[in-house]
């Protein structure tokens, strides 16, 4: 009985082994076509695959990747891919199935995890399929959009690029007769011209905007600007400030770049009472729903929030982000790793390719939660018509607003470079939560916590 | 007991102002959940809906559907249900009526799994179904079930069974009858009170389980109503229109069962004596 | 049975043959719950013994680290293990003795022979069959410092108005306050326990003239210690096992004020798959919940009514 399935065992193994190497000499003999060409041995000679992928996403989301799976699967008739949608509590969910030896072959995995996971030895080094495929370069992709966790070790690519701008509500910009935004890069707002639009935004239950003296800051109406205060390195990478110092051994946010960049997004709430606090913006619903209802005027928040807005109907206008000592907008994502349990890499990494190419997503990058990975979508007119231009989720300054600034002025969240995430966060947060609901300044707050983040900081990852 | 009228009126407005307290935030919930989100923002605050917005619970349905987690959650409760009221009344029996050397230890030594924290075993527990497999099916949420429905259950038939006579399986012994027929024709019907006590006890529980579902489930297609709630806050954060008409769809099951056993619920429990 | 002893002819040999069968059929019917303590209870609790003295996290090889993990809680490695014990002992200390008082005077109240009694205890019982989702995420509305119902009856009254779970100091008596709407499933409890206070006291006391005050006092309060003493034990577990508010509400905030002992833990195991220093976290709880436990049963001789001493009830 044991021998039998020794022998099974290694008959697959061979098997296995046998298809990998086949189908890597494909890809590196036949150049740009090498996916065709197993396509069309597919029918006779390819095995037949199931590779699973699990993603998280909204309902929407969840549709369009779908669509997007179901157009790989017809271009690869041999693969079959199983796509697991989970939306709550995506890592633990993974770390399950990683115990019941159920790892999918390829996801979507958080940033920190990602890292994590890369460096116990879980995912596929991704540099070794780029190297091995003549029909894509690893410098065709945004380089901020790849989580390499040691030099010459790329963990992921992400499924979509993200940045942050301003989105307002157009019709509160003219009925106050407040002048629309700015949306390049060097027209951008100073900082002091930024809290006075704000201000001139924030009505009071006496119609008062927050310049006027008589401004009732306990009945506000509705507030110039909702903060997203999680991605407060806006604010830290503008004025100059760092998260830790080049190699990571020193917090940085107590410096007077960050303290005072902080500071800044804290006055907005508790000294110009221009943006809700913490407590307030429980009360209502933010981003497009937000500026719909007139909650606030303008919402600084990433670029994702396009797909709800331009679903919504409502006019909205795009700007630039304000701008402190230079212009920085945080770039995010989530990459797509492939899992080292897979016994399907090369269909895993077709997979990937298929995602990372915004043309088989288009529904997504469209729809404006995706921006692309691959540069030349920022560059090729043509290509960025397909996308960025001509449809209600893509206004007039967007290109100008979001894409071009994300791509010239954009810098990396803290997950792409800080070891050590997670814990450094539920240590930070408590701080950020007094910094946040007004009851101690940035300098206090986060003086007291460097100490505490320090004993838990280890290093950077060398690209 | 009581004598006089002023007694029994100030008795009446307490019980009524405590009642308010009871009920206000279920009305407070279905009021807020047929309103215009404008509305909701209004102050001082509108009481009554209007227009009343019934298209929020279409609009939460086909954002989420709550009609398959409804089903999803009927299907582990039932199978719950069955389990802890079949098994513990099994247990109890033997526990209450046969006599076998140890009987008292073992019985001392399962009622002191009550007062055990859940957390020393979630992990191992959990490690345990993870490496058979079963994680993301419901068989960690129903199987525990039919292992005797946990000791407070089998404390609670028990401590009933000990009220009936003896005599009456005594008389059935005699007849011949064996101990299965004694207690699938004796002692399961004679402890329906008890019975159902522990079957809207533990439809309650598997109703309302977050933690069980929230680690063991992970499709969105195989989600619970409290999973799925859950997952609705996530998406609509604040939008609460939206959010108190799913609440409501979560709510509503559970209150329809617990009027239909209405009569067994609290009077029940009372009378059956479930006390320390 | 003597009877039919007596038919088989030798009684002695049949008897114990009866003996031998009804234990056979004990252990048979009483196998689930023995099997079921065992699978689920005893076999999980040594092992997470075990793992509490390893670094085991689920992916790699687990190795024994002896206290490390105990350790690192009692020095303060661990930054959240005191103050999630400290928050979670507020919650408990403040909320059981409330949640006790209020259900015993509710389930007083109930107990009453008045008209639409039954109704009146179906509203009480109602809340409890809220699943904790639900509730949670109604509180969190009418809890909203903004907009919420709380905040506006009591502007309506002219009283000042509470950040409620948003404010550090107001967070864990908020949640107390929510679990004070759910006290049905106590109160009902302590109801079944009125029942069994026999009703000649009362008489007896009315004779010597006594008042309902000493009709509290003298035979409702001593006869009802043993169902106080239950629901005190039951309230304290349940309460050092707090998640789902914590989970749902306030994800442990602002500033750690709700970081509750069970979404310490859970954020422990299922976050960072920390399993062996969870493991850890569980076994002090436990040690915890089990000193308290012996703790009301000392005192218990001091303040609990024993039955034995009055004669079978």
């Amino acid at each position: 009985m044991k021998t039998i399935k020794a022998y099974l065992m290694l008959a697959v193994i061979a098997l296995v082994v046998a298809a990998c190497s086949g189908n890597g000499a494909n890809n590196g003999r036949s150049g740009a076509n090498a996916p065709d060409n197993a396509s069309e041995a597919g029918s006779g000679k390819q095995e037949p695959v199931t590779i699973k992928y699990t993603f998280w996403g909204s309902p929407n989301e969840k549709k369009v990747q779908e669509a997007a799976i179901k157009g790989f699967m017809k271009k690869y008739p041999w693969i079959t891919v199983k796509a697991q949608h989970i939306p709550e509590e995506y890592t633990t969910k993974l770390q399950t199935m990683a115990v019941s030896g159920e790892t999918p072959d390829i996801g979507l995995l958080y940033g920190e995890d990602t890292m994590k996971w890369a460096e116990e030895g879980r995912l596929y080094n991704i540099k070794d399929f780029f190297d091995n495929d003549s029909e894509i370069q690893l410098t065709d992709v945004l380089e901020n959009t790849q989580y390499w966790w040691d030099e010459g070790k790329l963990a992921g690519i992400n499924g979509a690029l993200e940045v942050f701008g301003l989105f307002y509500n157009k019709a509160m910009f003219e009925e106050l007769g407040v002048e629309p935004l700015p949306t390049k890069a060097e027209e951008a707002l100073s900082w002091e011209e930024f809290v006075e639009v704000a201000q001139r935004l924030t009505i009071d239950s006496g119609g008062r905007n927050a310049l006027d003296p008589a401004f009732d800051p306990g009945k506000i109406k509705q507030f110039g600007i909702s903060l997203p205060t999680w991605a407060y390195m806006n604010a830290v990478e503008s004025n100059g400030g760092k998260f830790v110092n080049e190699d990571g051994t020193q917090f940085m946010l107590s410096e007077p770049e960050a303290v005072e960049a902080i500071q800044r997004w804290q006055d907005l709430i508790y000294k110009y009472h221009v943006a809700p606090t913490p407590t307030q913006s429980a009360s209502f619903p933010g981003g497009a729903t937000g500026l719909q209802s007139k909650k606030f005027a303008i919402s600084m928040d990433g670029q994702w929030t396009l797909v709800d807005l331009g679903a919504s109907g409502l006019d909205f206008g795009i700007g630039v982000l304000p701008v402190m000592k230079q212009m920085k907008t945080m770039n995010l994502g989530e990459p797509i790793v492939i899992f080292k349990d897979t016994k399907h890499p090369q269909e895993a990494w077709l997979l990937l390719k298929w995602m990372m190419n915004p043309e088989n997503t288009l529904e997504l990058q469209s729809s404006g939660l995706w921006m692309p990975v691959l540069k030349k979508w920022y560059e090729d007119p043509e290509l960025i018509a397909k996308w960025a231009q001509g449809n209600s989720a893509h206004p007039e300054g967007y290109v100008d607003a979001i894409l071009n600034n994300g791509f010239n002025n954009g810098f990396q969240n803290t997950v792409y470079y800080v070891r050590n995430v997670p814990e450094i966060n539920s240590v930070l947060q408590p701080a950020f939560d007094l910094i946040w609901q007004g009851k101690q300044t940035a300098e206090q707050a986060l003086g007291d916590v460097k100490p505490k983040v320090e004993a838990v900081l280890k290093g950077v990852y060398n690209r | 007991m009581i004598r006089s009228k002023k007694t029994k009126l100030a008795l009446y407005a307490l019980l009524i102002v405590l009642s308010c307290f009871c009920l206000f935030p279920f009305l407070w919930l279905i009021r807020s959940s047929l309103m215009q989100m404008s509305q909701i923002y209004e102050t001082p605050p509108v009481w009554i809906p209007s227009p009343f917005q019934f298209g929020n619970y279409s609009e939460a349905l086909t954002v989420l559907p709550f009609g398959r987690y409804f089903l999803n959650t009927s299907l582990i409760v039932v199978l719950e249900v069955t389990g802890v009221v079949l098994t513990s009344a099994v247990c109890a029996y033997a526990f209450a009526r046969l006599r076998w050397p140890g009987r008292n230890v073992v019985f001392m030594i399962i009622l002191t799994s009550m007062m055990l924290p859940g957390a020393v075993t979630l992990i191992p527990v959990f490690l345990g179904w993870s490496s058979l497999g079963a994680v993301n099916t419901i068989v960690p949420l129903t199987v525990p079930a039919w292992f005797g429905g946990g000791a407070f259950n089998v404390f609670l038939i028990r401590q009933f069974l000990l009220t009936i006579p003896k005599d009456l399986d005594e008389a059935a012994l005699v007849d011949g009858a064996g101990y299965i027929r004694i207690f699938t024709h004796i002692m399961f019907p004679l402890a329906k009170p008890a019975l159902i006590v522990v079957g809207l006890f533990s439809f309650l529980n598997g109703w309302n389980d977050f933690l069980g579902p929230l680690i063991y489930l992970n499709d969105e297609a195989k989600f619970t109503l409290a999973l799925g709630l859950q997952l609705f806050k996530g998406m609509y954060n604040a939008q609460w229109h939206l959010m108190m008409a799913a609440t409501t769809m979560v709510v509503l099951p559970a209150i329809v069962v617990f009027f239909l056993g209405q009569k067994y619920f609290v009077e029940g429990i009372v009378m059956s004596g479930v006390k320390g | 049975m003597t009877e039919a002893a007596a038919r088989a002819g030798n009684p002695a040999s049949s008897f114990k043959n009866r003996r031998k069968k009804e234990a056979l059929y004990g252990y048979l019917l009483a196998s689930p719950v023995i099997l079921g303590f065992l699978i689920f209870v005893l076999g999980p609790m040594i092992a997470s013994f075990i793992f509490s003295f390893t670094d085991y996290n689920v992916i790699s090889r687990m190795n024994f680290v002896g206290l490390a993990n105990y350790r690192n809680l009692f020095d303060g490695t661990d930054p959240f293990f005191y103050k999630s014990l400290g928050v979670t002992a507020y919650y408990v200390l403040l909320g059981v003795p409330l949640q006790i008082v209020c259900s015993f005077l509710m389930a007083l109240l109930l107990n009453q022979n008045i008209q639409g009694r039954s109704i009146f205890r179906t509203i009480f019982y109602l809340p409890t069959i809220v699943p904790v989702v639900a509730s949670s995420v109604l509180f969190l509305w009418l809890l909203n410092p903004d907009i919420g119902l709380f905040n506006q009856i009591l502007e309506m009254l002219g009283l000042p108005t509470s950040q409620w779970i948003y404010s550090e100091r107001m967070a864990v008596p908020s949640l107390v306050l929510m679990s004070l709407w759910t006290i049905g499933g106590t109160t009902v409890i302590f109801l079944a326990g009125l029942q069994g206070v026999p009703r000649h006291l009362y008489e007896a006391v009315e004779v010597d003239g006594g008042k309902a005050r000493h009709r509290l006092l003298y035979v409702t309060i001593p006869l009802m210690t043993p169902t106080i003493f239950f629901n005190t034990v039951m309230g304290l577990i349940g309460g050092f096992q707090i998640f789902g508010q914590a989970y749902i509400m306030t994800q442990g905030g602002p500033n750690n004020a709700t970081l509750f002992y069970s979404y310490y833990l859970y954020r422990e195991a299922f976050d960072n798959f920390r399993m062996g220093s969870a493991s850890a976290i569980a076994w002090v709880l436990f040690v915890i919940i089990l000193a308290m436990t012996l703790l009301v049963f000392k005192s218990s001789n001091l303040w609990v009514f024993n039955e034995n001493e009055e004669g079978k009830r």
